[in-house]
């Protein structure tokens, strides 16, 4: 039975960022290097995380995979896992099985300008497809990218040395943030992600835009770019759902007959359209 | 035709020397006059005087709590022990609707992503069908096309006549099977197409639903949303009874058990989508948050998922669910009512 695909494998915790109050990003590394070798995750996918004695929980993977011989999980302390592995320390053992889904579609967007929309938590899974595409190794196969994100205040903004270190400093790569409400600290923009995008209004032409945030922002975000002149088929979006199992047999991430720990979590709009709004 | 036969007072020799000789799991007559599928040790213990058990043997398969792994966590690092315990057995009685159960999670399990556990149960079990007849009033398994005396994925399947059974063998370790019986049986001349077609019939009259699950389904097809689901929903408790009955559902959790933090064991047990909590995220969004969602959910899942994923319906018209709802859903009123919306 040691080849059931519900036995995690064992990692270490190698680093722990505090991004914001209440979410920390961790760098993990398989101890066998031959599991880390073959684990070969594709951006966008997740993969299941391992507290012993707390349980799992499924966490995307935000690391791209051009980071060799690591991964990173950003996670927000909202549950009983997340809590629980709020509490690890650097060293702490671990396990993690996957990576699971599908991932984004990186070989149809190159030669496209890329507009990633984020609010939240919603830039971890984004943020796997964003580093792929910016590696030196990839960057020629994709035109300007550019990052909208947004969060409720300055200290729920994730990645905050990616933001206004990294990304921001490379060529023909642009960084928009955005605050829900003024804060004196602040001197950037002020207001929902979705008001910012149309203010930006940027054009559809040769673009895909990837999208990932709370439900609420995602639904707007939707709309504003349908209106921008978006066909279904330039706008993606990674899908978060109750998932046990993560290899399509647990049952309760399904939406109509797909399972979006298997068919997605990414989706494009017109893949969406055709199911069932139940997400 | 020449046939197998097996006559009553063989029946019991049949049965002591295949105790003898493997793990033998059978309906029996448990307390409180439920019937549930249990390791027989002698030949009482098996109940062969049945219509169709209370909880369905998929729990052979599929045990509604099983361990996947055990943890042990030191300070040189975290020890996981798999147990590999796992027995063939035979199964004797099983009735025509619970094996097409089997086929209908074998995608499931051993699709994309193989289930060793599940696998290793359905590899490793050899299953003795008795053919139907009788049906319940709460039977329904001809809607499904299921063939309740010529059971599809039986090994071997025992068929009543005159003074005893026709074996039949289907598969070739119930041909292996059979022949370990051989001097036990006879030859008969009958015509077996002609006994099963009268035993059909005879059932037949018995059942009392009639419904066209296709109807039903094009209807599904086409509408996501219907008023019908605010309805039939309200009455639902959500006790998800229906769920732990059914042989065909397959929803399960993952959970640690570890009373003491170090050591414990990664266990997955039977969950439920008629549960609140079921899709509920940590974060407190729910995708299925009030009944209408989940009883929705259920039914659509049955007669119109399962069947667009893996191309065979969810639902072998057992009629568990009927039996055991405390509020009466009908399954065959739902089939019945959808397929008269225009």
């Amino acid at each position: 039975m040691a080849d059931s695909p519900l036995i995690p494998f064992i990692a270490t915790i190698t680093d722990i960022v505090d991004e914001t109050s209440d979410v920390k990003t961790f760098q993990m590394v398989f101890d066998d290097p031959a599991v880390m070798e073959a684990f070969n995750n594709k951006p966008g996918q997740v993969a299941q995380l391992s507290v012993f004695g707390t349980g799992e929980a499924t966490i995307s993977i935000t690391s791209s995979p051009t980071r060799n011989g690591i991964l990173e999980f950003s996670v927000k302390n909202v549950g009983q896992l997340t809590t629980a592995l709020h509490q690890l320390e650097i060293g702490s053992k671990v396990g993690i099985r996957g990576p699971y889904g599908n991932h984004f579609p990186y070989h149809s967007m190159q030669g496209k300008d890329l507009l990633f929309i984020g609010g939240g938590i919603g830039l971890a899974p984004l943020r796997s497809l964003i580093d792929f595409v910016l590696d030196a190794s990839n960057r020629d196969q994709y035109g300007k990218v550019t990052i909208l994100y947004g969060a409720r205040s300055m200290d729920d903004l994730c990645f905050k040395r990616d933001l206004f270190e990294r990304w921001c400093r490379l060529p023909d790569t642009e960084v928009l943030t955005t605050i829900d409400r003024p804060e004196d600290a602040w001197t950037g923009h002020v207001g929902f992600v979705p008001a910012y995008l149309e203010e930006i209004n940027p054009t559809p032409e040769n673009k895909i835009a990837i999208t990932c945030g709370p439900p609420i922002m995602i639904k707007f975000v939707l709309q504003a770019l349908e209106k921008m002149g978006y066909t279904d088929e330039q706008v993606i979006t990674t899908l978060e759902l109750k998932m046990k199992c993560g290899i399509g047999k647990c049952g309760r991430c399904n939406i109509g007959d797909k399972f979006v720990c298997v068919d997605g979590p990414v989706f494009s709009l017109d893949q969406i359209k055709a199911m069932p709004p139940e997400y | 035709m020449p046939v197998k036969f097996l006559t009553a007072d063989k029946l019991q020799i049949f049965i002591d020397r295949l105790l003898a000789s493997s793990t033998v799991f059978s309906p029996s007559n448990q307390p409180g006059n439920v019937i549930r599928y249990t390791q027989a040790n002698k030949p009482e213990d098996i109940c062969i005087d049945y219509v169709n058990s209370d909880i369905s043997p998929k729990e052979l398969f599929f045990p509604q709590t099983e361990e996947l792994f055990s943890f042990d966590q030191t300070d040189e690092g975290i020890d996981l022990r798999v147990q590999t315990g796992y027995k063939p057995k035979v199964i004797f009685g099983m009735r025509a609707c619970d094996v097409k159960a089997l086929l209908t999670l074998d995608p499931v399990f051993n699709s994309q992503w193989p289930d060793p556990h599940y696998a290793k149960n359905r590899n490793e079990t050899i299953i003795i069908c008795l053919a139907c007849d009788k049906a319940l009033s709460t039977c329904f398994c001809n809607t499904f096309g299921i063939d309740p005396v010529a059971p599809e994925g039986a090994d071997l399947v025992l068929i009543s006549y005159g003074s005893g059974y026709i074996i039949e063998e289907c598969s070739y370790t119930g041909r292996e099977l059979r022949e370990l019986y051989q001097d036990l049986l006879t030859q008969e001349y009958v015509h077996l197409e002609k006994i099963k077609e009268e035993k059909r019939k005879q059932l037949s009259e018995q059942f009392v639903h009639h419904v066209s699950p296709s109807k039903a389904k094009e209807t599904m097809d086409n509408n996501f949303e219907l008023p019908y689901w605010d309805e039939i929903s309200r009455k639902c408790l959500g006790c998800g009874i229906c769920t732990y009955v059914c042989p065909t559902c397959h929803c399960f959790d993952i959970f640690d058990y570890a009373p003491e933090e170090t050591t414990g064991s990664r266990c997955r047990c039977w969950d439920s989508c008629m549960y609140g909590d079921f899709t509920k995220m940590a974060g407190g969004h729910n995708p299925r948050p009030t009944k209408k969602e989940r009883v929705r959910n259920r039914f659509m899942h049955k007669i119109k998922y399962h069947l667009d994923r893996y191309g065979i319906e969810g639902c072998v018209g057992c009629g568990r669910c009927i039996v055991k709802c405390p509020v009466n859903m009908d399954i065959t009123s739902i089939i019945t009512d959808l397929g008269e919306v225009k």
